[in-house]
């Protein structure tokens, strides 16, 4: 059966307004699924609580920056060398934007206590001597390790209701090929009820199924695979493209306060198909390209 | 820009850092590095090029281990970094930090940086209504495990080393040598931090940090006035040796992207 849908489609069958957990893919200025977060945007669905990977970005940060997120679960929003995500920032400054403060063991091991119906995670000691645990208590606790008698750190499992993740390649029944690094996408894709996969490429199964240990993410998982070439943009596809550094710096010198802030949201997403932003990034896209696509290990042939 | 010269040299301070940095590194380490490291990543190529041939350096966030890649890039996730001898998985390399006995160097920092080495990346002020809320923590909370932590900041003034941290979001000696050994942790605590303008290391009885060296042309009352606490400061203070022509020209060979210059 195949999953493919438009992106307006798969948002609106699958993203419904006031959703509790979503989690967005990709990590630092890599891989964020951008074709979903900004069609999210433009249906105007709100999000109770957003997860991020262990460093969010753009992701998080223009969802943010379209009033979309009620709270957010995060270890670091931010646009590393380049800066501070202003959104994210002055949202908790202001408090306007609730966070539960995480840290990337949490969110890692969460997500895996999700995928396997774990009950909770025993974290390694530790985060009781940082602040965190004492911020976040819904998602940090502690209890005696019947083992040793020991007072141990134990995170809640992370069950997101909606993952929206992008990977290099899939088939129309989402089995899928994540180029580079995985970051925690296919445990967000392990641990979550519907998942939604923006491609750089849709092909054929037959092509698929010559690096079957390639292809890490298997359809059954996946709810809608949307072909969406250039959606990572202004962040990297790994295998396909790279950031957009000057575009970054363009979106933090317009964020700088609120109204900028809707400003980009109007000019470069709520007031555009994702064609027609494509359109416009097309010649700098080009530009970033990859001179040839990731490699994958393919089957041997068969003997005699 | 704050170039450093003498008659023979001439470097920038970051460049200093990364030399610095890995000249603490040994050839049995493996090291791991998390966000915006290009100057830890340029501190492990060094030293596996100098003298630490067999050191190991996990590139967090993509994960690839021993990167190979001239020129350095920026970013700790770039798809360029698997140009590498192997990768783990993300979520190998947390578990793996987990253990305590097989990563042994992290390279931390933080928006403030406490006496006893205590980081934060969290909130300036209070955690509620913070002045500034910082980018988040990420896998600082690692470094109570690992065996050596290396701290590095471009930023050496009183805002950021202040006595106590606002938020812990990274454990160096958590309150001092009581807390310290209280805890039990399996880590072995800082042991260096490197800025722009000197190195500090930390008195093993007090646990506080103490200068060691001022890089070429700082003065150690330039050091006192900006850092925000009382720093043990011993009768004679070393200059922090110039890298060798060798180390330079490792370094710009690596770096031709200029990630280190003028810095």
């Amino acid at each position: 059966m195949s999953k493919v849908l438009s992106l307006p489609e798969a948002v609106d069958r699958f993203v419904p307004d006031g959703v509790g957990l979503v989690t967005v893919g990709g990590m630092h200025l890599h891989n964020n699924p951008m074709a979903l977060v900004r069609e999210v945007i433009r249906q105007n669905r709100r999000i109770k609580r957003l997860l991020t990977s262990p460093c969010g970005a753009l992701n998080a940060e223009l969802l943010i920056a379209a009033g979309l997120i009620d709270e957010i679960a995060t270890s670091y929003v931010g646009f590393e060398h380049i800066g501070l995500a202003p959104c994210f920032r002055r949202g908790i400054e202001s408090g306007s934007l609730k966070i539960l403060e995480c840290d990337e063991a949490y969110i890692t091991h969460g997500l895996y206590a999700g995928a396997g119906g774990l009950p909770f995670v025993a974290l390694p000691k530790g985060i009781e001597f940082t602040d965190i645990p004492k911020v976040n208590r819904e998602n940090y606790s502690f209890t005696t390790d019947p083992f040793t008698g020991e007072e141990v750190p134990v995170g809640a499992p992370l069950k997101p209701d909606v993952a929206l993740l992008h990977a290099y390649q899939a088939d129309a029944q989402g089995n899928a090929v994540v180029a580079g690094a995985h970051f925690v996408d296919r445990y967000m894709a392990l641990a979550s009820k519907t998942v939604l996969l923006q491609v750089e490429q849709l092909v054929s199964t037959e092509e698929i199924s010559k690096h079957p240990q390639g292809t890490t993410i298997p359809g059954f998982l996946v709810h809608a695979v949307i072909e969406a070439p250039g959606g990572c943009y202004p962040t990297a596809s790994h295998g396909a493209y790279e950031f957009d550094h000057q575009a970054i710096v363009e979106y933090l010198g317009m964020a700088k306060d609120d109204d900028g802030a809707q400003g980009y949201v109007s000019q470069f997403v709520t007031d555009l198909s994702e064609h027609e932003y494509l359109e416009k990034a097309a010649e700098r896209l080009e530009k970033l390209r990859y001179g040839s696509g990731p490699l994958a290990v393919a089957l041997p042939d068969r003997k005699g | 820009m704050t170039v450093i010269s003498d008659s023979s040299l001439t470097f920038s301070r970051s460049e200093l850092m990364a030399v610095e940095l890995s000249k603490r590194l040994r050839n049995d380490d493996v090291t791991v590095m998390g966000t915006a490291s290009a100057i830890p990543q340029i501190a492990c190529r060094l030293a596996q090029l100098t003298h630490a041939p067999d050191l190991f350096s996990i590139a967090g966030g993509t994960c690839s281990v021993n990167p190979h890649l001239a020129p350095v890039v920026p970013s700790c996730g770039d798809y360029d970094l698997l140009r590498a001898d192997t990768s783990l998985s993300l979520n190998d390399v947390v578990l793996l930090e987990g253990r305590a006995d097989v990563l042994t160097v992290f390279f931390a920092g933080g928006l403030q940086i406490d006496a006893y080495g205590n980081c934060n990346l969290v909130a300036v002020g209070d955690y509620s209504h913070p002045a500034l809320r910082g980018p988040g923590t990420v896998g600082l909370p690692f470094l109570s495990r690992v065996g050596r932590i290396l701290i590095y900041t471009q930023s050496h003034n009183a805002r950021t080393f202040v006595e106590h941290v606002d938020f812990l979001s990274g454990p160096g000696f958590l309150q001092g040598p009581s807390s310290w050994q209280a805890a039990g942790l399996p880590g072995g605590g800082p042991q260096l931090v490197v800025t722009p303008l000197c190195t500090m290391g930390f008195d093993p009885d007090t646990l506080r940090m103490r200068l060691e060296t001022v890089h070429p042309g700082v003065e150690v009352d330039q050091v006192r006035a900006a850092t925000g606490f009382e720093l043990i400061i011993p009768s004679s203070i070393p200059v922090t040796p110039e890298p060798t022509t060798e180390q330079l020209s490792i370094l710009r060979k690596l770096d031709t992207n200029g990630l280190l210059k003028g810095k």
